[in-house]
């Protein structure tokens, strides 16, 4: 298993010795390691309630460490710093009516440039071409409400895509799609620069996206190597609750 | 239920649609002030401001039927909730009810109270009917509104579909197990639903709070599309304003 060296110079993402607990519940992370390279696509896998969306949310500051440390370029996270970390992490959540919240995707793709402190022509124009470039373009006026489940991810995705970020952090992104919905969204992030972690129980997209995985289950990191050695070793799947592709 | 079920005839056109928001919402203002002030039986200044409101109507392209049934229904509650003033009032009895009189002065005050109803929520429905709901929360950030208020509204008008489409799921989750009919267990069962309802919307509104957070959020939404009320809008309150102004003060020579 990786552990990270104290600082390393070339890391995007550094996790260190991270552990959490939820007020009044268990640990749901204890002792997570591993940091992330520039490029890197990798996948975290693991069984319901394993603590997978726990450490997506530590990655932008939603969450902060109750002990060990992470940094993204860096620079480690914690309430003075999430705003940074933000702009350098995207994060996508795994229920895409959570990320819609405005009355249009347009207004939708246009709040994180707003935020950022963009006027309202610029942020219309990048919330623009973020949408030309998932090809939802014609969905700039719509409500979230009338797009299909696989619209709505991709418009989902649009709204981080626009802020540039150069970790790219996904929870679930095929989850609840429809094969055609699926392969649109696995053709689009394949085809993505962007460094890129994503929490799934889909083996299969995760086979055709990503080359190394980090293994989680009972709130620890089990396992960091290459996701075809893992897709490999079936026993192991099976041991901690994830059933490889046929 | 749909987006468009509300903003149906919000892109009619019309000289309306073409003033900032702003000034469609102070333009409401203006003429349930004027409502406010007449005085019980100035008729003529009532019928006039009524025909004000009708006149708005017709230049905003809201078809009539429309617009009169989208005030029938505010109307026939303050009629319900002002019947009382009826017999209530004392003055020079005009009939009898059983041990009850209706007066003339409690006929005055019954209808003056609808007069000024009618004016007010005809103006409102022309005000949801020419602007589109998130035009509408604008125009309450334009006029400095509270932001936590502004916010609210523009983030239940797009979870408001979520969340009946949520209470229709769970209605039917129920429905398939044999929910048991009658009144009793019907209450018990809506009960339940709103319960549930209320604990996985809470939960959805931690979620998209973090959605929020995560993409920058720092408690003020900014506007894409801001509508300030520029001269040409301001104008025209201006204007109503002293078209209600002269109907008062018509009434109170």
């Amino acid at each position: 298993m990786t552990q990270p060296q104290a600082a390393q110079a070339d890391a995007l993402l550094e996790v260190h010795d991270l552990a959490y607990r939820y007020p009044g519940a268990g640990w749901a992370l204890e002792g997570v390691s591993f940091a992330l390279r520039p490029g890197e696509r990798v996948a975290v896998l693991g069984p319901n309630g394993a603590g997978k969306s726990t450490l997506l949310l530590h990655l932008n500051g939603l969450l902060l460490p109750e002990r060990g440390r992470v940094l993204v370029q860096g620079l480690e996270v914690t309430e003075h710093t999430a705003r940074r970390v933000r702009a350098a992490v995207g994060l996508v959540f795994q229920d895409a009516d959570d990320q819609l919240f405005l009355p249009s995707l347009l207004e939708d793709v246009a709040f994180g440039p707003l935020n950022e402190g963009r006027t309202p022509a610029e942020a219309t124009a990048l919330a623009r071409a973020a949408l030309a470039e998932l090809g939802l373009e014609a969905f700039a006026e719509r409500a979230a409400h009338h797009l299909s489940g696989g619209e709505r991810r991709l418009a989902a995705l649009a709204t981080v895509l626009v802020m540039r970020p150069r970790l790219l952090v996904l929870d679930e992104p095929t989850g609840a799609l429809d094969a055609r919905a699926r392969q649109r969204v696995v053709h689009l992030l394949q085809r993505r620069s962007e460094t890129l972690l994503l929490a799934t129980h889909d083996l299969e997209a995760a086979a055709a996206l990503c080359e190394r995985a980090l293994l989680i289950d009972e709130h620890r990191l089990v396992a960091d190597l290459p996701l075809p050695t893992l897709l490999a070793d079936r026993e192991r799947l099976q041991r901690h609750g994830l059933l490889a592709p046929l | 239920m749909g987006f468009h079920h509300l903003d149906r005839y919000a892109d009619a056109g019309g000289p309306l649609a073409r003033l900032a928001p702003a000034a469609r919402v102070l333009g409401v203002v203006v003429i349930a002030l004027g409502a406010a002030l007449l005085p019980p039986g100035a008729w003529p200044q009532m019928t006039a401001l009524l025909l004000l409101v009708l006149l708005l109507a017709v230049l905003a392209r809201v078809p009539l039927a429309v617009f009169a049934a989208r005030a029938a229904a505010p109307l026939a509650l303050l009629a319900l909730a002002s019947a009382a003033v009826l017999v209530l009032a004392p003055g020079e009895p005009l009939a009898r009810l059983g041990p009850l009189a209706l007066t003339d002065a409690g006929l005055q005050r019954f209808t003056a109270a609808l007069g000024r109803g009618a004016a007010a929520v005809g103006a409102g429905v022309l005000l949801v009917s020419t602007t589109r709901f998130p035009e509408l929360v604008e125009a309450l950030r334009e006029l400095r509104l509270p932001a936590a208020v502004t916010a609210a509204l523009g983030l239940a008008y797009r979870y408001l579909y979520l969340l009946t489409d949520e209470l229709e799921r769970l209605r039917r989750a129920a429905a398939s197990r044999n929910a048991r009919r009658g009144s009793a267990p019907r209450r018990r069962l809506l009960v339940a639903l709103a319960a549930s309802a209320f604990t996985r919307s809470y939960a959805r509104s931690e979620r998209v709070h973090r959605a929020m957070l995560a993409r920058g959020y720092t408690g003020a939404l900014a506007s894409l599309r801001p509508h300030p009320l520029e001269r040409g809008s301001a104008l025209a309150v201006a204007g109503l304003a002293g078209v209600v102004a002269g109907i008062v003060a018509w009434a109170r020579l």
